[in-house]
C-alpha cells in the first residue's frame, strides 16, 4: 500500500527534476504538465480513485497533441526531454502503488540526468542535491510502506523528516568521495560512440547564419557567457576587440545571409602565426552551431576547423560541448589587397527595386566625390550628423527597410546601421559585406580572462578599398561610440529588464570567475585531462593494460575508502546515547560479577539481587535494595531515584561485602 | 472441511537463487538453529528487481554521459551508483548482530494456521528498522530499538494431525531504499502440535460415565442456568429486571446447583468411519466435554487417560489423539 508520506515525496522528487524543463518550456505546457501533478496530490488527500483509463489516454493524447504542435514535431532535445516531463507528469495519473511510485521517482533521476544536456553550470549542484535529497527520502519511505504492507500499516518510529533528511544527507555525504574518486579515475572515451543527429540540436543561442533586424536585439537581452578568452600576450583596448563570427554577403531586401562562396572556399592567404600580435586561448561555451570567434584576423586554425576565405572559423561538426581552443590573431593582416571579380560582383550584388531613395543620394555622392575614401567618410559623418539614435527598442520597419530607417525612423541598433551602411556602399559602388560577432568584453581582473556575453552582441561592415584590402568600419561607432568604448549594456541609458542593474552586473562579472574554474575543472573534464591526471603518476599515454591497473588501483581505493567511512555512517544510525539506566545496571551486574557472582541475561532484577546475596552468602539489603531502585525506575518512571540508584551503585563495594 | 491454502508460491529467478543458496549454506554448515546471532557469513546480499531496473536506468545514463562526456550527468550517475553500493552495506548491517533467541508454538487444531512466534533481541546500541520475516514471502516485520527483544509471528498452514515440523524461514530486509535484500535463512528446530480437526457434526457426547447422569436440579441453587417466565411464587429477588423491563414481561431466574458430571469417551462407542473420523469425532467430544467443564476420560486402542478436568487434561487427552497410531 502506497502511502501519503511516500507519494507526496515522490510527487516533490518529480516537481523538482522538472524545474529547469518547466522554465525553458512555453507557458501553455507547463500548465498541462502540472494539471495531473494537482490532480494526483489532490486524489491524495480527498481520497479519489484512479482515473478510469479512458480518460488517462485521453489526456495523454491531448497532452502530446499540445505538445507536438507546439514544439512542431519532436525532433529537438528540447521537445523529447518536454515528452518525458510531460508522460511522467500523466504517469502520476495511475500512480497508486509502491512500484509505479519507485518507477516514477527513478526516471525523475533519468530526468535530472537529460537536463545536463543543457545546463552544466555550477548552480545545477543545488539542483543535483535538491533531487538526490529528495528522491532519497521518497525511496525510504517507500520501502517502508513496502516492508510494513504485511501489517497494512507502517509503525511510527521516532525517525522523523529530520532524521531522513540527516540519513540522507549522510548517505549522500559518504558517497562523495567514492563518487569523485569514480569521476576522476573512471575511463572516459576519447571520442563518442554515437553523436546527436544535427536536426536533433535546437541552435539555442549566439549568432545565427542569417541576420534580419531583431535577431541581435534579442540576444542582447541575453547575458549567458558566449566565450572567454585568456591572453598570453597583452590584452587589447575595447575598439579593437572584434570577435569575428558569421560574414554575411547576400542582402535579399530583408535580411543578410551566409553565401555558399563565403562557406565553402578556404582562405588561399591566411595570416602567419609569427606576426600575432594577440595570443589567447578561448574557452566557448557550447552553441550548437559552428562558428569558433577570433579577433581579426585569425592566424591558427584549431581541430576539425576551416578557415574561409572571408577569414571566418567554421567547425565540421556543431559545438555541442564546451569547446577550449589557442588562437593568435593578426590585426596587420592585409585581407585580399586583390579582389577578384566573381567576389566583387558578389560584394556589390543588391536586389532590384529596393531602396530607391538611398540608391538616388548615394548616386549623387558618388558623382561628387573624388574616391571611395571620401564617400565612407561622408557617409559615417551622415550618421554621426543627422539625428540618429541607438536604441533598443526601433519602431519596425516594412518593405524599404533602409529608406525607411535612414529618412524616417533613423533610430536603429548595430544591425540596422550595419545593414544600411552596407547598402550604401554597395550603391555607391564601394564592394562590402556585413560581419557579425562580439565586439568588446568584461575583464575579469582576478583571472585575468575577458568573458564575453551574448550581449555584446555586435554586427559591423567591411568595405573592400583598394590598396588596404577589406577594411573595418563600424557605422554603429559613428552613432553611439560609447557602444565601442564601454559595451553595449553600459551605453545604453535605459535598463533592459527588471534587474538590470549595474550593481548586478558586476557581481555576476565577479562570480564568472568561479563559473569558469567550474567549466574547467568539472564540465571540460574528459579523457584528456584524464590522461594528464594519470600522468601525475607516471603514465604519459595509458594503454590497456595500464587502464587495467588504473581501474583496479581505483576499485581499491574507492573499497578502501568505502569500508573506512562506514563505521562513521553506521555510528550515526545508532547516535542515540544508549540509556543511562541500563549502562548504570550493567556496571552493577560487571561489579558482582567481579565478586564471583554468576548471573544470567534472562534473570529479573530481584531474582538476580536473591541469586548474588545467596552466592556471596550476604545478609545486608544493598543489593535488594539496588536491585528495587533499578525495578523502580525502570518500570515507574521515576526520574528522581536514578541519581540514587547511581549513588548506591558506584559506590558499591564488593569486595567489601565478600 | 475447512482448507487452508497453501500461500501460492512464485518461483522467480532471485527465489531460485535463494533456494541454491539455502541448500548450499545446509550443506556446507549445517542448520543453523536458536539460539544464535547473525553474522556476516550467514547474511546473504542480492538486488531487488527494483534494484535490478534502477541498476539498468543508471548503466543507460552512464553510456549517454560518457558519450558526450556529460560530466554533471556522470557525476549524478556515479554518486547514485555509489549510494546504491552504500545501501548493500547498510541492509547487511541492519541484520548483522541480531540474535535470534528461540522459536516456539503452541498446538493448534488441524485446519488452523500453526503460530511460530520466533523471539529476536537487538543487542546492540543501535536501531534497526523494517525487518521481515517469513518462510517464503514476508509475514511479519518489526523495527528494532536499541537493546531491544521482539517476536515475529509466523502462521504456516496445518494439513494434518501429527507434529508439523516448522520449515526454515528467513530474516530479511530491503532497508533502507528497497534496491538490496539482505537476507538470512533460519533453520529451527522446533515442531507444532497438531490436533485432529474437530468434525462439524459430531454426534452428541455420551453421558455413560460413571458419575451423576440425568439433569441437574433446577429451582434452587447458586449457579445462573437460565431464564424462563415469572411464576406466582417465585422470590421478588429472583427476579432479571433488566431482561423483564425488555420484553414487557416479568422473568425471572432459573437457578441450579453445580454438580459432577462425566463421561467417557470411548474410540470403541464409534462403529464404523475411518480413524480420522473417528479421531475427529473424539476430538469435538473432548472439547465439548471441556467447554461444559466435565469430568471426562478417553479410551483409545491401546491407550486409556482416566477420567479428569482442566487444561492439562485436555491438552493430554487431545495430544494422545493427535498422536495416535504416528
Amino acid at each position: 500500500m502506497l502511502d501519503q508520506r511516500g507519494i507526496l515525496w515522490v510527487i516533490a522528487t518529480l516537481v523538482i527534476s522538472m524545474l529547469p524543463q518547466l522554465a525553458s518550456m512555453p507557458v501553455q505546457l507547463v500548465a498541462i504538465t502540472l494539471l495531473p501533478v494537482a490532480w494526483r496530490i489532490l486524489a491524495e488527500f480527498r481520497h479519489w480513485k484512479p482515473m478510469p483509463i479512458i480518460l488517462r489516454i485521453l489526456a495523454t493524447a491531448l497532452a502530446v497533441a499540445v505538445l507536438v504542435s507546439t514544439y512542431g514535431g519532436l525532433v529537438g532535445r528540447r521537445a523529447a526531454v518536454s515528452m518525458l516531463v510531460l508522460m511522467l507528469a500523466l504517469k502520476l495519473l495511475e500512480t497508486f502503488r509502491i512500484r509505479d511510485a519507485r518507477i516514477v521517482a527513478s526516471l525523475a533521476l533519468f530526468l535530472c540526468g537529460t537536463q545536463f544536456l543543457f545546463s552544466q553550470g555550477p548552480a545545477m549542484i543545488v539542483y543535483i542535491v535538491a533531487c538526490l535529497l529528495s528522491s532519497l527520502i521518497a525511496f525510504i519511505y517507500l520501502q517502508r510502506s513496502e516492508a510494513f504492507a504485511v501489517l497494512g500499516k507502517a509503525p511510527e518510529t521516532d525517525r522523523k523528516l529530520l532524521t531522513e533528511l540527516a540519513f540522507g544527507a549522510s548517505m549522500m555525504g559518504l558517497a562523495l568521495p567514492v563518487g569523485l574518486a569514480l569521476f576522476l579515475l573512471f575511463p572516459r572515451w576519447g571520442s563518442p560512440l554515437w553523436g546527436l543527429p544535427e536536426d536533433a540540436l535546437d541552435a539555442r543561442s549566439g549568432l545565427s547564419d542569417s541576420m534580419t533586424p531583431g535577431s541581435i536585439q534579442s540576444l542582447f537581452m541575453d547575458d549567458s557567457p558566449a566565450f572567454r578568452a585568456q591572453f598570453e600576450t597583452g590584452i587589447p583596448s575595447n575598439s579593437e576587440l572584434y570577435w569575428r563570427g558569421p560574414v554575411f554577403w547576400n542582402f535579399d531586401g530583408q535580411s543578410w545571409k551566409v553565401s555558399y562562396l563565403s562557406r565553402n572556399l578556404e582562405a588561399d592567404n591566411k595570416p602567419d602565426p609569427e606576426n600575432a600580435a594577440f595570443r589567447y586561448v578561448v574557452q566557448m561555451e557550447p552553441t550548437e552551431q559552428k562558428w569558433l570567434f577570433a579577433l581579426d584576423y585569425p592566424a591558427m586554425i584549431p581541430g576539425n576547423t576551416k578557415l574561409t576565405m572571408d577569414y571566418q572559423l567554421i567547425t565540421t561538426r556543431p559545438i555541442t560541448q564546451l569547446r577550449e581552443y589557442v588562437m593568435a590573431s593578426d590585426p596587420g593582416f592585409h585581407d585580399s589587397p586583390e579582389l577578384k571579380q566573381t567576389l566583387r560582383r558578389a560584394a556589390l550584388d543588391l536586389p532590384e527595386g529596393f531602396n530607391p531613395k538611398t540608391a538616388e543620394m548615394m548616386a549623387n555622392w558618388r558623382k561628387a566625390a573624388q574616391s571611395d575614401a571620401e564617400i565612407i567618410q561622408r557617409t559615417l559623418q551622415y550618421f554621426n550628423q543627422q539625428q540618429f539614435r541607438y536604441t533598443l527598442n526601433p519602431p519596425l520597419l516594412s518593405q524599404h527597410t533602409v529608406d525607411e530607417f535612414l529618412f524616417d525612423t533613423q533610430a536603429g541598433f548595430c544591425e540596422h546601421y550595419a545593414s544600411a551602411f552596407t547598402v550604401m556602399m554597395r550603391m555607391a559602388g564601394i564592394p562590402a559585406r556585413v560581419v557579425t560577432g562580439y565586439q568588446g568584453g568584461y575583464y575579469n581582473n582576478v583571472g585575468s580572462y575577458v568573458l564575453v556575453r551574448q550581449s555584446d552582441a555586435h554586427a559591423w561592415s567591411e568595405v573592400w578599398v583598394s590598396g588596404s584590402g577589406w577594411t573595418r568600419i563600424d557605422p554603429t561607432a559613428a552613432v553611439a561610440p560609447e557602444r565601442v568604448e564601454q559595451g553595449a549594456v553600459e551605453s545604453l541609458d535605459q535598463r533592459r529588464y527588471m534587474l538590470d542593474f549595474q550593481w548586478l552586473r558586476n557581481a555576476r562579472n565577479t562570480f564568472d570567475l568561479f563559473q569558469r574554474g567550474w567549466n574547467i575543472w568539472v564540465v571540460a573534464f574528459g579523457a584528456d585531462s584524464q590522461s594528464r591526471l594519470f600522468s601525475i603518476f607516471g603514465w604519459e599515454i595509458l594503454g590497456p593494460a595500464k587502464l587495467v591497473i588504473a581501474m583496479l588501483t581505483a576499485i581499491l581505493v574507492i573499497g578502501a575508502i568505502i569500508f573506512l567511512l562506514a563505521p562513521l555512517l553506521l555510528k550515526f544510525r545508532s547516535s542515540k546515547k544508549p540509556d543511562p539506566l541500563s549502562l548504570l545496571w550493567k556496571k552493577f551486574i560487571r561489579k558482582l560479577e567481579r565478586a564471583g557472582v554468576v548471573s544470567k541475561p534472562s534473570m529479573a532484577a530481584m531474582e538476580l539481587a536473591a541469586n548474588a546475596n545467596s552466592q556471596l552468602g550476604y545478609k545486608g539489603d544493598v543489593i535488594f535494595r539496588i536491585a528495587e531502585l533499578y525495578t523502580l525506575c525502570r518500570y515507574s518512571r521515576d526520574a528522581g531515584r536514578q541519581t540514587e540508584l547511581a549513588e548506591l551503585i558506584n559506590t558499591f563495594q564488593s569486595r567489601s561485602i565478600s | 472441511m475447512a482448507t487452508v491454502a497453501a500461500p501460492p508460491v512464485q518461483k522467480s529467478i532471485s527465489d531460485n537463487i535463494s533456494g541454491w543458496i539455502k541448500q548450499r549454506v545446509l550443506a556446507k554448515r549445517g542448520p543453523l538453529t536458536p539460539p544464535f546471532e547473525l553474522e556476516y557469513r550467514h547474511i546473504f546480499v542480492l538486488p531487488t528487481k527494483f534494484g535490478s531496473g534502477f541498476g539498468f536506468m543508471l548503466v543507460c545514463m552512464a553510456l549517454g554521459g560518457l558519450n558526450f562526456n556529460n560530466n554533471m550527468a556522470l557525476i549524478l550517475v556515479f554518486l547514485l551508483g555509489t549510494i546504491a553500493q552504500l545501501t548493500t552495506l547498510i541492509a547487511y548491517r541492519n541484520l548483522s548482530g541480531l540474535k535470534i533467541d528461540s522459536v516456539w508454538s503452541e498446538p493448534v487444531f488441524c485446519g488452523e494456521d500453526a503460530n511460530f512466534r520466533v523471539f529476536v533481541s537487538n543487542r546492540e546500541d543501535r536501531q534497526r528498522f523494517a525487518i521481515q520475516a517469513g518462510f517464503n514471502q514476508a509475514q511479519d516485520c518489526k523495527d528494532f530499538k536499541l537493546n531491544s527483544s521482539d517476536s515475529f509471528l509466523l502462521k504456516h498452514p496445518t494439513l494434518s494431525r501429527g507434529w508439523l515440523e516448522m520449515p526454515s524461514f528467513r530474516l530479511e530486509t530491503r532497508f533502507p531504499l528497497g534496491l538490496f535484500k539482505a537476507w538470512s535463512w533460519v533453520f529451527p528446530q522446533t515442531r507444532c502440535l497438531v490436533y485432529p480437526e474437530p468434525a462439524k457434526k459430531a454426534p452428541p457426547l455420551p453421558r455413560s460415565g460413571h458419575g451423576q447422569t440425568g439433569r441437574p436440579a433446577k429451582g434452587d441453587g447458586d449457579e445462573i442456568h437460565g431464564l424462563r417466565k415469572y411464576q406466582a411464587g417465585d422470590s421478588i429477588h429472583r427476579v432479571a429486571w433488566r431482561a423483564s423491563a425488555r420484553h414487557d414481561e416479568l422473568y425471572s431466574l432459573e437457578m441450579e446447583s453445580p454438580r459432577e458430571d462425566a463421561c467417557e469417551l470411548d474410540w470403541d462407542l464409534l462403529k464404523g468411519g475411518d480413524h480420522e473420523t473417528r479421531l475427529s469425532i473424539l476430538t469435538a467430544w473432548v472439547i465439548a466435554a471441556d467447554h461444559k467443564q466435565l469430568s471426562y476420560s478417553l479410551k483409545l486402542p491401546g491407550t486409556q487417560i482416566a477420567a479428569g478436568k482442566g487444561a492439562s487434561h485436555r491438552s493430554q487427552c487431545l495430544e494422545s489423539l493427535a498422536l495416535y497410531l504416528l
